[in-house]
């Protein structure tokens, strides 16, 4: 099996895992009391959050380890994480002010943890763009690396901003020192999202890597073509 | 006692809006590493 293959079979059984936490989500999960149904957009959000921050640290590590070793897997992977990354920021950005019109009485505001979460969205814009606009590849990969490498740098901010700052996003109930408040059928459902968030990104940088390679295989036989 | 705020269309549209994003990007991809 190709590794295109593998990874769209882990993106097929993420997407049925997600199917999954949707039945459990909407239908059997219990309904919070102080915030209705809308607090159910947890379930989403928060996995979808934690996966951006964590895509975007694989990202500055493998950017370290690519500047020490020159290996090109260590940037392909990094380049499949951005993208993947990207994504579910995206998801972030736009749940995020779905829940909180409801619960805070607006779609958005400037406080510490939503605008370092978007900043973050716009280096991973950024990673991408700057992947876009370099054609030398070692250059390209040095750039992205040192990119990478800057956005890692912002994530334990983006995290301990709850805690550094006061703002009106709440402060983790599940990451924290002491045990999760949350009752067991709520923590459940958020377990099962958060794997089937897990297998999402395996599955979404499996193929991705896959498309890089296939294009890095691409180029090398259309310059070879060039010398003969 | 308060009563449970009815605000269930945020909540579908947060769902809606999440599987969307996610399957065009699968979709996006499928089709990218499709071509020969």
């Amino acid at each position: 099996m190709s590794l295109v293959q593998k990874g769209r079979w882990i993106t097929l059984v993420a997407l049925v895992c997600l199917g999954a936490v949707y039945v459990r989500a909407l239908a059997f999960t219990p309904v919070e009391r102080l915030q209705g149904p809308a607090q159910k957009i947890f379930y989403l959000h928060v996995p979808a959050a934690l996966w951006t921050e964590a895509a975007m640290v694989l990202v500055g590590l493998a950017g370290i380890f690519y500047l020490f070793l020159k290996d090109p897997r260590l940037d392909r992977f990094a380049e499949a994480s951005a993208e993947v990354g990207t994504v579910f920021a995206t998801i972030v950005l736009t749940t995020g002010p779905i829940w909180g019109k409801p619960i805070w009485g607006t779609w958005w505001t400037w406080d510490a943890r939503l605008t370092s979460t978007l900043f973050l969205f716009f280096l991973y814009v950024g990673y991408l763009l700057v992947r876009g606009a370099v054609r030398d590849p070692g250059l390209r990969a040095r750039y992205a690396a040192v990119l990478g490498i800057c956005g890692m740098c912002l994530v334990p901010f983006i995290h301990l901003s709850v805690f550094l700052f006061r703002t009106l996003h709440p402060q983790p109930i599940i990451l924290k020192p002491s045990a999760p408040s949350l009752p067991n059928s709520m923590l459940a459902t958020w377990l099962l999202s958060l794997a089937a968030f897990t297998l999402l990104y395996v599955g979404f940088v499996t193929q991705r890597y896959a498309l890089s390679l296939a294009r890095a295989a691409q180029q090398g036989r259309s310059s070879e073509a060039g010398h003969v | 006692m308060s009563e449970v705020p009815q605000n269930a269309g945020y909540m579908m549209a947060a769902y809606i809006v999440t599987a969307v994003i996610l399957l065009a990007y699968a979709v996006s991809l499928y089709r990218r590493t499709s071509k020969p």
